[in-house]
């Protein structure tokens, strides 16, 4: 009661300033002439008793200043003329105003932007109703190690009929269409979602309606529901498009709905089509192609779940042993953790790395004060005489300091936003499924605002709180001219000593880090791709089903297209691949020697892939035994393949495998071994090599041809001549992704570019402050030692003497600053080892090559103040006394 | 007549309170009465009473309104609230508890240690 009676009296106090002011001098005018009338009635005269009144009272001023006091409006008032105080004395030091609002710029800047990434990737609301109960659930095969298998329709409906702690299951499938009747013919990245799909992740259309149950059935499916985007992009957000018929792959298709913007599930899906299960699943159980989201049950966690559905999948594993032996558990994923992807550590380790930044900046800014404090000393006495408590002068000083750290922050912010565009590339778009989480742009929203404002005060705070109080504790301090040699120098040099060699060790640190993302990301760069990325253009090409019915189609299409892109002028050799290296597609199969007894689930997996005869030419895939496919190896030939040399090293080591036969799930019939050629890094260059096996698209025609081009000039340049080449063959065929091989090696290292550039960033700017940091401390003890300099020099020594005499207090701190810097990189480089690759995180060339680095830069910041030094004449030097 | 004393720290809020248990006063009116109660024996800073004043309103232990005085005029008078009567209570006996405690010691002679 009462606290709240002071509140209110405070409120009242803030809001109706004027009034209260008014009232006060009326009680206090009242009290004074009243007074004054007693006085008069006592027989003073009337003109002196009004002034006698005015003088037993006291001072009026500071009477009503106390009791504003009283109320709480003091502080409010004091703030403002702290920070009117504190502007006009940054405008009065602009260098130094300058040099303090960079500084926090950079540090705030960078932890903005780190910020604003993992706000973007881990910590902003998923656009679904209450997303943290979506889980993903996946097979999870142990023999083979398989942690996330795609699930058959027949284990899917027997999961979702019996289990008890999902409130909805959802299943899904990607598809491509090939839009028509639009202008060029477009390759659509679409999904096909069962009809529950879409409540269980709890969104409605935007327009229309999702899928009915019926709508799953062969028939009645050719219904879609568009995502805002492409609604976007094609109909220029039409509002009557429900109703109306699209083309895909050249059957007519109905819109029956439109999703709101946010919504964008799985990412790139530009629309969706029902669920029809494949005729060959409904008595196949491992027909295992579904990907699987639920929604938790409220108060069921996601442990609960696990278990639930593991015993449902050993249930089933007994039941079903010829096809589910092997798949006996279940795996759930939070749908936060599917979407963001394998980059928690490296955000992780971007995070350390700001903050170390930002701390460098305010051991930097503090050595900035702190060295400004020395000359306003006289400034902070004559205050202190004028009656400025102590208190009120650390309160001025923090002030100052936090309006520091608020400029620094808005020039920090628009750093960082700057930076965000830049990061964005981190996230090519162009790449599939490389653990990479999809981000199209990192917004500056209001949590991030929020946290660099929350920083920039912090900041404020933590630099500016050792030079206030030491401000404030000098306010016993002389208002003389000279205060050379005072007591507290040697402490407060000590102080910035100690900050300068934590600046030092900290960048150490950083630039160790640096060093070996930049190390690692050559060793990558080098690496052999197992092909030759150069001079090779690709694009990819799904002809449609509907159009392409048989296999042969398929290979009259894939004969014809490869004929004319060869006669093009300037193309060397062309092929087609099923799954392209980099793209983040990819299909594996299990893989045994004809007559060798090993049970299904035990063979050796390969990646697999269907081939024209000059694929491996055009890639630069080396053979390296037998020999490649050829024309002869057609529909009627008998089956052959190619595999990679690890395969052949699983399969059978140390045997001549050439005219072996092998059986390769999917494949009727052993197929005969005619080559082996080396391995690639299909995956990307950070994952193992894998095996593979290749077979002739001719004798297995997928409905996927990546095309490889190779060429003598730019790849680009026969870009067009190579798509009008395939729309010569077919004018309704959609050609995607047409782009050279380098170009899709380069974005497979995106990530790993981003990185290595930003901790090249933080390592410089943590160099140049700490150099920054360091000349200042040096500069401002040969100042104070102008004088012990001039005597030296009088009394003979030399120029030399003098430059090692500074050189040497320098050196000392770097040698300090170095060998802590030393340790912790050596403790520390352990966290980013997941993202090295090719060198040990505590490499001592790098360490070394740092810590060179370091010290050659930070002997330069104290050779400039050393040469200043070595100039002084000691005349002058001694008659300023 | 007896020299004026000056007021010990901390006890014009107690007196202040006193005055205006006796009735609703302005702010002049409390100093004198504080002077007319201490037989003009103690002295106050005329300036510091009105903080002291607008402290215990702030606390709730006073409250004012406007209104007119002896000589006609507009005045703030100030009453005694519930709080502050119970405030006054307690103040005064812990007050008369330190003087007990503090006379007694002041009083104790050789023999009694």
């Amino acid at each position: 009661m009462r606290a709240w009676n002071r509140f209110v009296s405070w409120l009242r106090a803030v809001t109706q300033r004027s009034r209260m002011e008014g009232e006060m001098d009326a009680e206090l005018r009242f009290h004074i002439e009243t007074f004054a009338e007693d006085l008069v009635r006592s027989g003073v005269p009337r003109e002196e008793a009004l002034r006698r009144a005015r003088i037993e009272f006291g001072g009026i001023e500071r009477a009503k200043e106390e009791c504003r006091e009283t109320r709480g409006v003091n502080h409010l008032e004091a703030l403002a003329q702290d920070v009117r105080y504190g502007l006009r004395m940054l405008r009065k030091n602009p260098g130094f105003t300058a040099i303090a609002v960079f500084t926090l710029a950079l540090g705030i800047g960078a932890n903005t932007a780190i910020f604003s990434l993992i706000n973007t990737v881990l910590l902003r609301p998923l656009p679904y109703k209450n997303a943290d109960q979506l889980v993903t659930v996946w097979g999870y095969n142990r023999t083979r190690g398989f942690t996330t298998n795609l699930v058959s329709p027949l284990d899917f409906a027997d999961w979702r009929s019996q289990n008890l702690v999902f409130e909805g299951m959802g299943a899904s499938t990607d598809v491509t269409y090939t839009l028509t009747g639009t202008g060029e013919p477009a390759l659509l990245i679409a999904y096909s979602f069962s009809s529950e799909y879409f409540h269980v992740l709890g969104v409605a259309p935007l327009l229309g309606r999702t899928f009915l149950p019926e709508e799953e059935e062969p028939g009645k499916n050719h219904v879609v529901v568009l995502s805002y985007s492409f609604w976007q992009n094609r109909f220029g957000r039409n509002p009557g498009i429900v109703g109306q018929g699209i083309t895909l792959d050249g059957a007519p298709y109905t819109v029956v709905g439109v999703m709101p913007a946010g919504f964008k599930y799985p990412p790139r899906t530009e629309l969706w089509t029902p669920l029809t299960a494949i005729p060959e699943a409904a008595n196949h159980r491992d027909y295992r192609y579904l990907r699987v989201m639920a929604r938790l049950k409220p108060g069921v966690t996601l442990q609960q779940a696990q278990t639930e559905m593991n015993t449902i999948a050993a249930r089933l594993a007994l039941a079903y042993p010829k096809t589910n032996k092997d798949e006996d558990l279940t795996n759930l994923i939070g749908l936060r953790e599917i979407i963001s992807g394998d980059i928690r550590p490296a955000l992780l380790v971007l995070l350390s790395a700001v903050s170390f930044v930002l701390l460098i900046a305010c051991a930097n800014v503090a050595n900035l004060l702190l060295s400004r404090a020395a000359g306003r000393r006289r400034e902070v006495a004559v205050r202190a005489a004028l009656g400025a408590s102590r208190a009120r002068l650390v309160r001025q000083f923090l002030t100052e300091s936090m309006l520091l750290g608020l400029l620094g922050g808005a020039f920090g912010v628009s750093l960082a936003s700057l930076c965000t565009r830049a990061m964005v590339t981190m996230f090519p778009p162009t790449i599939f499924n490389l653990n990479i989480p999809h981000v199209e742009q990192i917004p500056i929203d209001g949590w991030v605002l929020g946290f660099a404002a929350a920083v920039s005060l912090i900041t404020g705070a933590v630099f500016g709180l050792v030079p206030a109080l030491q401000a404030g504790a000098n306010t016993n301090g002389s208002m003389k001219e000279t205060s050379r040699g005072q007591a507290g120098g040697a402490r407060g040099s000590r102080f910035r000593s100690a900050l300068v060699v934590a600046e030092l060790a900290l960048s150490l640190i950083l630039l160790t880090a640096a060093g070996l993302t930049l190390r690692s990301f050559v060793y990558l760069l080098r690496g052999n791709l197992g092909f030759n990325p150069e001079h090779v253009l690709t694009m990819r090409v799904l002809p449609p089903s509907s159009k392409y019915k048989t296999g042969a189609q398929l290979i009259e299409f894939s004969n014809r297209a490869v004929e004319q892109i060869q006669s093009i002028p300037g193309v060397k050799a062309a092929g087609t691949v099923t799954f392209l290296p980099l793209s983040g597609w990819q299909g594996s199969r299990s893989v045994a020697l004809e007559g060798q007894a090993i049970p299904q689930n035990q063979r050796p997996m390969a990646l697999w892939s269907s081939v024209t005869p000059d694929y491996f030419r055009a890639m630069g895939i080396p053979l390296l035994e037998g020999r490649f496919f050829g024309e002869r190896d057609n529909q009627d030939a008998p089956g052959v393949a190619i595999i990679s040399k690890s395969l052949a090293r699983k399969i059978v080591p140390n045997a001549d495998l050439l005219g072996k036969r092998t059986n390769v799930d999917g494949v009727k019939g052993a197929v005969e071994i005619v080559g082996v050629v080396g391995d690639v890094h299909h995956l990307g260059i950070t994952l193992e090599m894998t095996s593979e096996i290749y077979l002739p698209f001719a004798q297995a025609p997928p409905p996927i041809l990546c095309f490889a081009i190779r060429t003598e000039e730019d790849p680009y340049g026969v870009a067009k001549a190579a798509e009008r080449a395939i729309w010569n063959v077919d004018k309704n065929q959609a050609i995607a992704f047409v782009m050279s091989m380098s170009q899709l090696a380069a974005e497979s290292l995106a990530p790993q570019r981003v990185m290595m550039l930003m901790l090249g960033a933080f390592g410089g700017m943590a160099l140049l402050m700490a150099a920054i940091g360091l000349y200042g401390v040096i500069a401002n003890s040969v100042a104070q030692r102008t004088h012990e300099i001039g005597v030296r020099i009088s009394l003979g020594a030399r120029p030399g003497d003098v430059l090692k005499l500074v050189l040497g207090q320098g050196l000392g701190l770097v040698l300090i600053g170095v060998g802590i810097g030393l340790g912790g990189a050596f403790v520390l480089m352990r966290f980013v080892s997941s993202l090295l690759y090719g060198i040990r995180p505590t490499d001592p060339v790098t360490m070394g090559g740092a810590a060179l680095v370091l010290a050659a830069v930070a002997l330069l910041a104290s050779y400039v103040p050393a040469r200043r030094a070595m100039r002084v004449d000691p005349m002058v030097a001694l008659r300023y006394e | 007549m007896d020299k004026q004393m000056e007021l010990l720290q901390g006890t014009l809020d107690m007196l202040i309170l006193k005055a205006v248990s006796l009735g609703p006063l302005h702010g002049y009116g409390i100093l004198l009465r504080i002077q007319q109660i201490s037989k003009d024996r103690l002295e106050i800073q005329q300036g510091s009473l009105y903080p002291a004043l607008y402290r215990l309103e702030h606390q709730g232990w006073i409250a004012s309104e406007w209104g007119e005085s002896e000589n006609k005029r507009k005045a703030k008078y100030y009453r005694l609230t519930a709080a502050g009567r119970r405030k006054l209570q307690t103040e005064a006996e812990k007050w008369n508890r330190m003087a007990d405690l503090i006379e007694g010691i002041l009083g104790t002679t050789a023999e009694e240690v």
